[in-house]
């Protein structure tokens, strides 16, 4: 049985006429067990393929491979199907025309798949909207499957009129969750990113096709190992204060204030997809009436509910004070988790500057990102940012564009730009 | 206390365990230790029964028993605030205000004409102050308000005050005897009663003290018993009594024990004395090393309407002239002594909450109620009166 637990993180004291309240929740989920088997309902998995004529032998080879090696991946029992994408979308596998569209895995099943997969072939243009529909149909087909969840290979720019993706996302979104990858350097990060993060996904490039069957593995393992479906982070904030913002810092930054559903009047339902045994860190921001010295209130209660049932609270308190010690502190984590959000915002608004030619405000950005990534010791993203611009100065944030950077490098950045790092303990 | 043998005790409001010694229960804030041990140890509360016998003057004795510290069935009580409902992790619902537990925030309406609350202030952890009431439902016929403040300096004096105040409450139970029927026998009976009242306060705040104590708890006391037109009040240390009539003047009944009293008493004007640093320094005191318990002691016979007020200098801190807390009171603007006990307290809690603060409040209306002491036949109509109401 899957276990949640809550801690806080905050500094609760604010001074006279304070009324932001800042504070990191890390929620951690142990015992999650595995998808499909945990009595939640049934999982399903739908690896989709892109089988455009953009793809050239060596990465439709690489992807036959990957996806191969996937299908591997997924428990059996659990209901899967294939499908392959070009300007329109196809089930591949099970080879049906009606009726349920996916098919229970096991040995028989998963030889099939796997000869289905072996014949794609590339041809056509791209149109996302339609695979993303056709796995919401075949998804649909088995009402028995509730933990729902897709993996999408694309290799080139989706080529629609503008608003069709957007449309079908959104008809996707809260149904299926949906990990994007993007081969080699044609397709568009900002793009596939929509997807990933409006279905609860990840996003990630790669660049060479020898790596896809590694991605695809570890993509299907981690799906897999998701015992705990649909969970709901609920924040509660009293009467008249106002929630400011809800986001996800860890382990990657996803903004969630806009995702809110109404539980009731006060509080607001955020959807957190599937949950393996695994750590996430939220960072809420409420604004509370100023109250009295001395006065103590509840400024947000941040759960977390499968269901109608609530398995773990954290408490953000506020406690004003006239103790300028005390109220000046800025927690930790908070402080971490601020400077981790600004480092992705630097990033992509940097590279988005870059690649329409305004170097002065790139290169402010991406040394402002620099001066972060060093500050909230962001290993990754300092070594991801020196492929993309050479550093004078770490702690002042002073760096130059470089002349010459590989388009691989520059799309590494963008994509791993919201994951952070924990603090350093 | 310490004596207890069994590891851990049980809640009596909620049945949880809390380990032996607790002070309150981790779950729903009811008090224990102040509670249940040392109020039932307390020699007063065992004599209070043959004195009940004796109660059967023209005054019948109060059929109610609604002390001043909360029912124990009464579930978690909603948000102070904003009435809203409180959660189990012990914040409003609705507004998030944090529900103080019963031993920090309690009140006490035992009649409609009497009512008090005893809250923790703002800026102390805890509540060192005790309140206990007891009121007939006829007003005016009968009232006891005792309010105690611990000494935050010794140790446990939150139990202690407590334990105290029920003790007082409990040896004033019963009407005062009428003496030989003569004023000046009465009188002196009245204050003997009193006085005994004061020890056993001093008796329960002892029985609940560490015997191996080195800073043991002590506590202010001052009572006022209403008595149809009569208010007779005493007190040790520094908690004050007034009588606020209607139109005025406000009179300040009791006389401190304190170090600012003795320097008004040498000439040197109200502000500056209770201002100074030592102003807070009592000269006496219930306790385990109290020199001496026995309480100054008055009596008033009052004819016109008016507010009884009995407090803790919590509140008199911040309006200390008899004058200037009638004008609290009249700022309150209401004729419902809870609203307007608990207005006092806001009035404390908004210069800055520094001490605890307790304001009980009788609202005495005598030409209304006062009888003919030479005729029983006011008997039938008082009972009548109780059945109505109960």
């Amino acid at each position: 049985m899957a276990e949640f637990t809550a801690s806080v993180y905050q500094n609760e004291f604010l001074p006279d006429g304070g009324t932001d309240v800042n504070a990191i929740i890390t929620v951690t989920c142990s015992g999650a067990g595995t998808a499909g088997q945990t009595g939640g309902g049934a999982a399903g998995e739908i690896i989709i393929v892109d089988t455009s004529g953009s793809m050239g032998p060596e990465t439709m080879q690489a992807a036959r491979s990957a996806a191969q090696a996937a299908l591997a991946e997924i428990v059996d029992g659990t209901w899967f199907a294939v499908i392959s994408g070009s300007d329109h979308a196809e089930l591949a596998y099970p080879p049906v025309a009606s009726g349920p569209g996916l098919a229970r895995m096991d040995a028989t099943s998963r030889a099939q798949a796997s000869e289905a997969i072996g014949r794609f072939t590339g041809a056509g243009g791209t149109a996302i909207s339609t695979w993303l529909d056709l796995a919401g149909t075949v998804f649909a087909s088995v009402p028995e499957v509730t933990q729902r969840h897709a993996i999408l290979l694309t290799d080139g720019e989706n080529r629609e009129r503008p608003g069709a993706l957007d449309a079908a996302i959104a008809r996707a979104t809260g149904y299926f969750q949906c990990d994007c990858r993007g081969a080699g350097t044609d397709w568009v990060v900002e793009e596939v990113r929509r997807i990933s993060q409006a279905l609860l996904g990840t996003v990630d490039i790669i660049p060479e096709p020898a790596q896809m069957q590694a991605q695809f593995q570890e993509m299907m393992r981690a799906s897999m190992a998701r015992g705990v479906s649909d969970v709901q982070l609920r924040v509660w904030a009293p009467q008249g204060a106002q929630i400011l913002f809800v986001r996800q810092v860890a382990p990657s930054v996803e903004d969630l204030t806009d995702r809110r559903v109404e539980v009731n009047p006060l509080t607001g339902g955020y959807p957190t997809g599937a949950w393996a045994d695994e750590s996430r860190d939220y960072h809420v921001g409420v604004r509370v009436a100023a109250k009295a010295i001395g006065q103590e209130q509840l400024a947000a209660r941040v759960q977390l509910a499968i269901g109608a049932d609530v398995v773990a609270q954290g408490l953000v308190k506020a406690t004003w004070s006239g103790n300028s010690e005390l109220t000046a502190r800025i927690d930790q984590q908070v402080a971490h988790y601020t400077g981790q959000t600004e480092l992705a915002a630097m990033i992509q608004e940097g590279l988005a500057a870059k690649a329409s030619g305004d170097t002065a405000t790139a290169t402010t950005k991406l040394g402002r990102a620099v001066q972060l990534a060093a500050e909230t010791g962001n290993d990754e993203a300092t070594s991801k940012l020196r492929k993309v611009v050479d550093i004078d100065d770490e702690k002042e944030g002073t760096v130059r564009l470089k002349a010459a950077v590989a388009k691989a490098d520059e799309m590494a950045l963008d994509t791993a730009s919201t994951k952070t790092t924990r603090i350093k303990k | 206390m310490s004596e207890t043998p069994s590891p851990t005790t049980t809640c009596p409001s909620c049945g949880a365990a809390a380990p032996t010694g607790a002070k309150f229960c981790e779950s729903c804030g009811t008090p224990l230790g102040g509670d249940a041990g040392p109020v039932a140890a307390a020699p007063a509360a065992t004599e209070a029964s043959p004195i009940d016998d004796l109660g059967s003057g023209p005054i019948s004795a109060p059929t109610h028993r609604n002390l001043a510290a909360p029912a124990a069935d009464a579930g978690p009580r909603p948000c102070l605030v904003c009435q809203g409902t409180v959660g189990a992790d012990g914040y409003c619902e609705t507004c998030g205000a944090k529900a103080p537990t019963e031993r920090d925030h309690f009140r006490g309406t035992p009649a409609p004409w009497v009512a008090g609350v005893c809250d923790r202030g703002i800026v102390h952890h805890r509540n060192e102050d005790a309140m206990a009431l007891l009121a007939s439902d006829a007003p005016g016929e009968r009232a006891v308000l005792v309010v105690l403040d611990g000494v935050s300096n010794s140790i446990d004096s939150d139990v202690a005050s407590l334990a105290g105040a029920k003790a007082a409450l409990e040896a004033l139970r019963a009407p005062f005897p009428r003496g030989m029927g003569t004023p000046a026998s009465r009188s002196s009976a009245v204050t003997q009663a009193l006085g005994a009242a004061a020890a056993a306060a001093n008796a329960a705040v002892v029985s609940v003290t560490d015997p191996a104590s080195t800073n043991p708890a002590s506590a202010t006391f001052v009572v006022v018993v209403v008595e149809q037109g009569l208010l007779a009040y005493a007190n040790i240390g520094d908690s004050r009594a007034y009588w606020l009539p209607d139109g005025g003047p406000a009179v300040q009944l009791t006389v401190d024990d304190s170090a600012a009293q003795q320097q008004m008493e040498a000439g040197v004007p109200r502000e500056v004395a209770e201002t100074s640093p030592q102003a807070h320094a009592i000269t006496k005191w219930l306790g385990r090393d109290a020199p001496d318990i026995a309480p100054r002691t008055g009596q008033l016979e009052v004819a016109g309407p008016g507010w009884l007020l009995v407090c803790s200098d919590g509140l008199w801190n911040y309006a200390s002239e008899p004058e200037a807390l009638a004008a609290q009171v009249a700022a309150a603007g209401t004729a419902v002594p809870l609203d307007l006990a608990l207005a006092l307290i806001a009035f404390a809690n908004a210069q800055g909450g520094r001490d605890n603060i307790t304001a009980a409040v009788a609202r005495i209306e005598p030409a209304a109620t006062v009888p003919d002491p030479g005729q029983n036949a006011s008997e039938p109509a008082l009972d009548h009166q109780e059945e109505s109401d109960g």
